[in-house]
């Protein structure tokens, strides 16, 4: 299970960009471990940086200060060992969706049958067996949104980073995607980081919740859910539940509130 | 159910498409009967098929297609490499995009036929401007289309294959080309349309050879039915390649029949 040392430790991460207007911290000092099998998600109000956090500790971003590192090791760039999964559509349209899940492995070199065999294993575990051979263009928003979840698994990365992957569907479909990815983490005991905005999402599957607040982005907060597992959106019900969304709104709502009053003046403008 | 419903509006877009040449040619018919206009100018629909049956088995005339088809083939191939090369080299880098785009626009609006002067003394007046002509004229609609799509790929697609280490081979092959083939496919075919107007353009204007100028001479002699029937073998030649073209350079989609075999 859990063991102590972390399997990715975020060590004193900074990010600045320089713009028109002159420097902007969009990530100050955010330091972070993470245990093997634990699933952590990083709430934060629109602008502070979340998703500039997931690309470093990705790769995508690689200019920055502070360190990264997997299992003691110093990451920067992409590799295997950290897959991404993104809010955006990014199924291949002309690929099927066993073709998409085998993707990775096709850039590999794996052999046809093997990566085949594969692909539908984590068809199997993302919940779509039977459309391995339907377009993206046939299947619904959450449908590929899974496609893009087991693509990423194809490798078995050792961290999981998910940067708002449920944000473009809607509210029931999101519920129950949510519930099928906890089952899944659960079972991998896969590592995983997302990145959300929504409170409940960030409840419903997370051991720990870490609150960041708007420019520049910080941890403001960590809060342990100490909800028993296996959990589903049932619980959504519960007081205790209930308790930690009213505990982490209180804490995010004045990050939101700077982040909404800046953007209405830099409308005003 | 789905089935037999699109079967059955397919069935009626072929009448539809049926009762509109019928009434083309009986307007036709109508018109040339009427003695509105001199007589001989619209041949009855017989004649011009009496006139391409007698092409049909014309060495001479498939000499002058021969002629035409190396022409727009050759002007066609030409144009759609250096097209795509270009298009590319646009889409790509920005700053060729920011530097020459613009030219390539203004350039792809002007008719290429006021460039045939120089190109009769640039290569003659056999072959050669024709196809070069014809190279010209495709390869603006060819590099623009593949410019615009280059720029229009998501870019989720290729930060999935940062992800994922790609190498550039990799990433050409695996991403780059299947999410430009709806582009170039367009390109193609406004490509060949156009090299074939090239190419049929300077055969009219200047030449001794090819469709073109077997249609001219056909009018310089007022043999109308045949002038007609050299226009309708144009016409569908134009249309075979554009529909050749449209079904090769396709993605595989739902509607394809490129499922693969699931192991299970």
């Amino acid at each position: 299970m859990m063991s102590n040392n972390p399997t990715l430790r975020i060590s004193s991460v900074s990010k600045h960009f320089e713009t028109g207007k002159g420097r902007v911290t969009a990530v100050d000092n955010v330091s972070l471990d993470i245990k093997q099998g634990e699933f952590i998600s990083i709430i934060g109000p629109s602008g502070c940086g979340k998703s500039t956090l997931m690309n470093m500790i990705g790769g995508l971003i690689t200019e920055y200060d502070g360190k990264v590192l997997l299992e003691g090791k110093q990451v920067r760039g992409c590799q295997p060992d950290i897959g991404m999964v993104f809010q955006e559509e990014s199924t291949f349209p002309w690929r099927t969706a066993i073709e998409n899940v085998a993707f990775p492995l096709e850039a590999a070199g794996v052999p046809k049958d093997k990566r085949l065999a594969r692909a539908h294993e984590l068809l199997d575990l993302v919940g779509l067996t039977g459309f391995e051979n339907h377009f993206p263009s046939e299947l619904s928003g959450g449908m590929r949104q899974r496609i893009a979840i087991a693509r990423t698994l194809a490798f078995q990365p050792r961290i999981l980073l998910m940067d708002e992957p449920f944000a473009a569907l809607d509210e029931q479909t999101r519920l129950l995607l949510g519930d099928k990815v906890v089952q899944i983490q659960q079972q991998l005991e896969q590592t995983t980081l997302l990145i959300t905005h929504n409170i409940a999402e960030a409840v419903q599957l997370s051991d720990r919740v870490l609150i960041m607040t708007f420019r520049p982005g910080r941890i403001k907060r960590v809060v342990d859910i100490n909800l028993p597992r296996p959990r589903s959106s049932e619980m959504m019900g519960s007081e205790k539940f209930s308790s930690y969304v009213a505990e982490i709104w209180a804490d995010l709502r004045t990050e939101a509130s700077k982040g909404l009053k800046e953007s209405e003046a830099a409308a005003a403008h | 159910m789905a089935l037999a419903s699109s079967m059955s509006r397919a069935s009626h877009v072929m009448t539809y498409r049926l009762i509109g040449v019928t009434t083309i040619l009986a307007v036709w018919e109508a018109a040339g009967a009427s003695g509105l206009f001199f007589r001989g100018v619209l041949p009855s629909s017989i004649l011009i098929a009496k006139s391409f049956w007698r092409l049909m088995g014309d060495p001479v005339f498939w000499g002058h297609f021969g002629v035409t088809f190396f022409e727009i083939a050759t002007g066609f191939g030409i144009g759609s490499v250096l097209g795509v090369a270009a298009g590319l080299m646009l889409g790509m880098n920005r700053y060729t995009g920011k530097v020459f785009e613009p030219v390539v626009e203004y350039l792809a609006a002007t008719p290429k036929v006021v460039f045939l002067p120089i190109l009769l003394i640039l290569f003659g007046i056999g072959v050669g401007s024709k196809i070069s002509l014809a190279a010209l004229s495709c390869f603006f609609p060819m590099s623009l289309s593949l410019a615009a799509g280059v720029r229009a790929i998501n870019p989720m697609f290729l930060r999935v294959g940062q992800t994922l280490n790609l190498t550039l081979l990799q990433r050409i092959a695996m991403i780059y080309l299947p999410a430009l083939i709806p582009p170039l496919s367009t390109g193609l075919r406004l490509g060949f349309g156009i090299a074939t107007v090239g190419a049929l353009l300077s055969e009219i204007k200047l030449s001794n050879k090819g469709l073109g100028h077997a249609a001219m001479q056909a009018y310089a002699r007022f043999d109308i039915p045949t002038m007609l029937a050299i226009l309708i073998i144009i016409f569908a030649l134009a249309g075979m390649g554009n529909y050749l073209i449209g079904s090769l350079v396709k993605l595989p989609g739902p509607d394809s029949s490129r499922r693969i075999k699931s192991p299970s």
